[in-house]
Parts: structure tokens; C-alpha cells; sequence
């Protein structure tokens, strides 16, 4: 299936955008260049909400059947996406700079035939996608997480609403609502107040919004 | 024109369409359908060996550094896949066959700068716009040697002198100073095993 791919102006990089790729208001990307290896065949390949930035070359490698979504007022600093099947990501989610999240890894055990087959595979294919090294486990970022500097979102998890994880954090299990995690192994340093409701979400957008 | 993902790996080769106005090397040697993105992954390789880089045949390199030194000799084995990563090699880096290199590793054989404060500093002069490129104080160096059938995980960071024995799987944001027994899984700032080898 072939899609036109749509041209940013000014773009450096001439690869342009792909042509399943869903834009909410005011979405700033700064470039097509991280796009390029974005292959979704499904109808939304990536679909970014209402005011959304994607800056510093954040890349989304996207399998045929992979699909992310992101929701509004969230932004992603050179992040890496990493997608065979679903990321979704929640609204005033914050990336910092070389963070990875993936829906792909390799199983606990893995044996060297299996991963033999996976790169076969890659060289046989004109695109060289790599195939999943194992069934993707789709990964869910709720609203309103922080994501620090070249942390790494793994398979098959979900960052609870509210929580922080410290740079260079290795997420391999679920982390509760508002908890701050840091570390590789992580562990929970602090609990925050969730004091994120509705009403603190207004007064946010009362004061802070100018170009809605 | 919508650039193309990949081109085969030419030494001495211009590609039409590179975003990165470079051009590849001569003294490589590539194997049959060996790819890769653009020019822009030979912007730090300086290497004055008869074959600075030699690499076997289908291979795929998506945006990753290949950075070498004047007198640094990379390798990269059969059926490799080296996506956003970052090799750097001062002296020797080897990568064996079937080698897989995710997004965000960085692979280094050097140590990058002096560690003594004196010598340090005059690195610091000499690598300035006061300095003459080629002209630094000793660094050390220790060559890189990653086995058959490796997997290295996102963000990952191996270092000098580093042995990784044949199908061993460093997990994601590990920092690997220490050898890797072949069949290991090891992960963790520093890298412990998690699952020690069957052997080789």
C-alpha cells in the first residue's frame, strides 16, 4: 500500500511526512526526518493531539501493524519510538532528550536461532524493517507523566497518571499514579499529591493558553 | 523527491538524494547487499588504515556513527543491524555475524580523553582551535570485541576492553565495563549478570 507523503515547508529533510499521519490543532514538528522509518499500514499510523511538539529530531520507527498515539499538550524532546503494535500515550505527557519507548524486545529467553531468524528476515526485505524479536506488549503513558532524559520504556508497560521517571530509568514493570521512580533497577523514591484535577486542568488552560 | 531509506554500501560512492552532502569512504570493504542511510553515518571516520572499516555482506546501518581514528580498524560481520547507535573506535572494534545494535547504544574503544589532571588539560588545548588536529597527548585505548549472535538493547553503553562472548544479550541501559561471558544476559548501571552463560 502506498501512501504520498505530505511535505513540511522549510523541511532539511526531503523524506516528508507519511500520509497516515493524523495532526490535532497547532502540532508543531520540526522536521520529516524522524519519520522516515514510520511504515504503519494501518489507517493512523501516529496520531498527535492539539497543540503537540515533536522536536530534535524525535524518530518513530513503525512497523506495518504498529500504531501510536499521543494526546494533547505533550511534547517529545529527541525521543525514540519504537512501535509493532500500540503505544498510546496521555495528554501533558513530558519526554526529555533520548528517551526510548518500545513496544519490542526480546523475551526473557530468547534463543540464538530465534534471533538469527529476526535478522534474516531484515536482510531479505527491501525496507529492512526488523520483524518483532517477540510478540510486541503494547505500552500506555497516561496523562500528565514526565519522562527524564534516556530513560527506557519497555515492553508491556503503563506509567501511571501523574509520575515521574528519574533520567536513565530502566521501566520494565508498571509504575503506580504520581510515584517518582529512578534507577536501573527502579524503585519508587516519593509519592506526589495528585492534586491534578479537573479544576487545576482549567485554570491551567485559563492561564497559560494564549493561542488556542 | 522522497529520499530513499537505504542505499547499497559503495566505497568511494555519492549517493543522489543524500540529505548529508558527504561521501563514503574509499578504503572499505563491503560485502553483497550491505546498506545504508546515508553518508552522514562516515562524518567522523578518519581512519588511514588500508581498510578502516570492513563489513560483510547484509548488513543494515540506519543512522548510526561509524566514527573512527586514523589508525583505527572497525568490523562488522555478516547479517548485522545497527540502527541509531554510535560506534566509536580509536584502535580495533569488532562486531561478529548476526549482531544486533539497538537504538541509543554507544560502543567505544577509547577513553576518549587522558584521565591525569595535567595531561588532561593539555588535551583540552590541544583539541581547542588552538591546536592542530592529530596532535594530542596519549589516550588509552583498548580494543572491542562483540561475539556472534549478540543483542544489545536501547541505550546501552559498552566500553573499552570489552569482550562479549557469542550469544550473550545485553539488556537495555546497561553500562558494560567487564567482559560478557558467551550465552549471558547482563543489565544494570554497572552491567551484572543477570543469567549467567551455558558457555560457548
Amino acid at each position: 500500500m502506498s501512501r504520498a507523503r505530505t511535505h513540511l515547508d522549510g523541511d532539511w529533510f526531503s523524506g516528508g511526512l507519511p500520509g497516515n499521519l493524523v495532526l490535532g490543532k497547532k502540532v508543531y514538528i520540526d522536521t520529516s526526518y524522524g519519520f522516515h522509518a514510520a511504515l504503519s499500514q494501518r489507517d493512523v499510523g501516529i496520531r498527535f493531539g492539539d497543540y503537540c511538539g515533536s522536536y530534535d529530531r524525535s524518530t518513530y520507527v513503525i512497523g506495518p501493524r504498529g500504531s501510536v498515539r499521543l494526546g494533547s499538550y505533550t511534547f517529545l524532546n529527541a525521543t525514540y519510538f519504537y512501535c509493532n503494535d500500540r503505544i498510546t500515550v496521555g495528554s501533558f505527557v513530558m519526554f526529555a532528550w533520548g528517551v526510548i519507548v518500545t513496544d519490542t524486545w526480546l523475551p526473557l529467553r530468547s534463543t540464538a536461532e530465534d534471533r538469527r531468524r529476526v535478522l534474516a528476515e531484515a536482510a531479505a526485505d527491501p525496507e529492512r524493517r526488523l520483524p518483532p524479536s517477540a510478540p510486541p506488549r503494547p505500552v500506555t503513558i497516561e496523562d500528565n507523566v514526565w519522562v527524564g532524559f534516556s530513560s527506557v520504556v519497555l515492553p508491556g508497560v503503563t506509567l501511571g497518571r501523574g509520575c515521574i521517571i528519574g533520567c536513565k530509568t530502566i521501566v520494565r514493570d508498571d509504575v503506580p499514579p504520581y510515584a517518582i521512580v529512578v534507577g536501573d533497577p527502579p524503585r519508587i523514591v516519593r509519592t506526589l499529591e495528585p492534586d491534578d484535577d479537573e479544576g487545576a486542568r482549567e485554570r491551567a488552560i485559563q492561564e497559560y493558553a494564549h493561542h488556542l | 523527491m522522497t529520499a530513499p531509506r537505504y542505499y547499497p554500501l559503495i566505497p568511494g560512492a555519492e549517493f543522489p538524494g543524500d540529505w548529508f552532502k558527504g561521501r563514503i569512504p574509499r578504503n572499505i570493504v563491503v560485502g553483497e547487499n550491505t546498506v545504508i542511510d546515508s553518508s552522514f553515518s562516515f562524518q567522523h571516520f578518519y581512519s588511514k588504515r588500508d581498510a578502516g572499516l570492513r563489513v560483510g555482506r547484509d548488513v543494515t546501518f540506519w543512522r548510526t556513527q561509524l566514527a573512527v581514528e586514523e589508525r583505527g580498524e572497525m568490523r562488522v560481520g555478516d547479517h548485522c543491524y545497527l540502527a541509531n547507535a554510535l560506534l566509536i573506535c580509536a584502535e580495533r572494534l569488532s562486531v561478529g555475524a548476526r549482531v544486533m545494535i539497538a537504538g541509543g547504544v554507544t560502543v567505544a574503544d577509547t577513553d576518549f580523553h587522558p584521565l591525569p589532571p595535567a595531561e588532561r588539560l593539555a588535551d583540552a588545548v590541544a583539541v581547542s582551535t588552538a591546536g592542530k588536529p592529530g596532535h594530542r597527548p596519549p589516550i588509552e585505548t583498548a580494543p572491542v570485541s562483540i561475539g556472534d549472535d549478540v543483542w544489545i538493547g536501547f541505550n546501552a553503553t559498552i566500553l573499552k576492553g570489552v569482550t562479549i562472548g557469542a550469544g550473550a544479550v545485553v539488556e537495555p541501559g546497561s553500562l558494560v565495563l567487564a567482559d560478557v561471558e558467551a550465552g549471558a544476559r547482563v543489565g544494570g548501571n554497572p552491567a551484572r549478570v543477570l543469567e549467567a552463560g551455558a558457555g560457548p
